[in-house]
């Protein structure tokens, strides 16, 4: 009887744990976004609807989640932002679209955006991003649309860039890039327009 | 007061957006204009492209660099049973790298200074229509092209050597038309004779030798 008892206890206490557990994990990425705008300068009060206490960031404005509840798009374009981007950006593991373009953030891209294995477009155009482009941006394999330009990153293009093959639009144009233009895999495809106004190596001119 | 200040802020901002964002915005827009105005369209597929100061980059067809920056680079009007000749205005959109206007009812010649009117363009579809008259050997100023499809119209003469220098190529095909001639050398690329078929004269590798 004492046994049995115990027993009931013990797996109330685990199970109750376990659930604890869970709704702690299921806020991994909510934590993420949140660490975001703790970063962030926000004037207008865009992020206002991002409470941390709720179970999923799934309810925030400007976040939209897959059917698991996974974030998958962030729609912060033309916010009147401030402030730099977080590392834990890296941990939306199913975000699709990151979306930042036309605010004023300053900093770096983190490494970590390299981890965002589903990426479908990376728009943070027309900030006051610095640095160089990560060369982690090259395993992002399923990324369509790179857009950069407007900003103030310097060093080098990464030749890991020309290793996503799905890439259809890039914008580099107005930052500090310099050295040379890669024109091999998908960077055939993109002209002098996506280079545009950076003090980068000329092209080569073509035989006649 | 705090509301005024907003409402001046963020037209400082748009404007400032537009400039740093746009290059020569005005001549898309005379762009597209002059691609209506060139087209019989008797399926009414360009509907929405309603001139009144709005955004283009929800015109059907269209996609801009950014969005709704006027900035074009991409048109896409196939199969839109469009009646004309080639719209020489669209030499407006200096920012276009797409063009496709496959599968319409096109005919006159191709522009024989195509690469002025279309100085970045890297994939080139006119196939399917009616176009006439020579393959103008200025497409080898296009440097940037890598898809290049002309097959299913009435082009005759011969396919101008310098189209071999077009050193991005990997899709080229003017197969069932009505050319003649020796096929092109290209450098480190070789088509497939599905890229020259339905021709009447064509000769060279990878068809029988001339």
């Amino acid at each position: 009887m004492l046994f049995t008892n115990c027993f009931f206890h013990i797996s109330m206490l685990t199970f109750q744990l376990w659930v604890a557990f869970r709704q702690v994990s299921g806020n991994a990425e909510g934590d993420a976004l949140y660490a975001l705008k703790s970063n962030l300068g926000d004037p207008y009060n865009v992020l206002q609807s991002w409470d941390p206490t709720l179970v999923n960031p799934c309810t925030w404005y400007h976040v939209t989640c897959n059917f698991e509840n996974q974030v998958a798009r962030l729609d912060i374009g033309d916010a009147g932002l401030s402030g730099q981007l977080v590392p834990q950006l890296g941990e939306l593991r199913h975000l699709q679209y990151l979306e930042m373009y036309n605010n004023s953030i300053s900093g770096g891209i983190p490494r970590e955006v390299g981890k965002l294995k589903k990426l479908v477009s990376l728009d943070l155009y027309v900030n006051r991003l610095s640095g160089p482009i990560p060369d982690t941006l090259g395993r992002l394999h399923t990324l369509r649309f790179l857009r950069l330009n407007n900003n103030n990153f310097s060093g080098h293009i990464p030749m890991s860039l020309t290793t996503i093959n799905t890439l259809q639009l890039l914008d580099l144009s107005n930052n500090q890039l310099t050295g040379p233009i890669p024109v091999n895999g998908s960077f055939k495809y993109f002209t002098p327009i996506s280079f545009a106004n950076n003090p980068l190596d000329p092209l080569p001119a073509s035989p006649t | 007061m705090v509301s005024e200040f907003r409402a001046a802020f963020a037209l400082i901002s748009i404007l400032a957006w537009l400039l740093l964002t746009g290059h020569a915005t005005p001549s898309d827009i005379e762009c597209l204009k002059a691609i209506k105005s060139s087209f019989k369209d008797p399926n009414n597929y360009l509907a929405s492209w309603i001139f009144d100061n709005s955004s283009i980059c929800k015109f059907t067809g269209i996609e801009c660099w950014h969005q709704d920056d006027n900035k074009v680079i991409n048109i896409r009007l196939s199969g839109f049973g469009l009646k004309g000749e080639f719209p020489l205005g669209i030499a407006g959109c200096a920012s276009m790298t797409g063009l496709d206007l496959s599968g319409n009812s096109i005919h006159g010649n191709i522009p024989s200074n195509i690469s002025k009117l279309m100085t970045y363009i890297t994939s080139l579809d006119l196939s399917s229509n009616q176009f006439s008259g020579e393959i103008p050997a200025d497409l080898a100023n296009c440097s940037y092209l890598n898809v290049l499809k002309l097959d299913n119209n009435r082009l005759a003469g011969h396919i101008p050597p310098q189209i071999g220098l077009l050193n991005r190529l990997r899709t080229f095909s003017v197969a069932k038309n009505q050319l003649t001639g020796r096929i092109p050398i290209f450098r480190n690329i070789s088509f497939p004779a599905g890229s020259y078929a339905g021709n009447p004269g064509l000769c060279g590798k990878p068809l029988p030798a001339c």
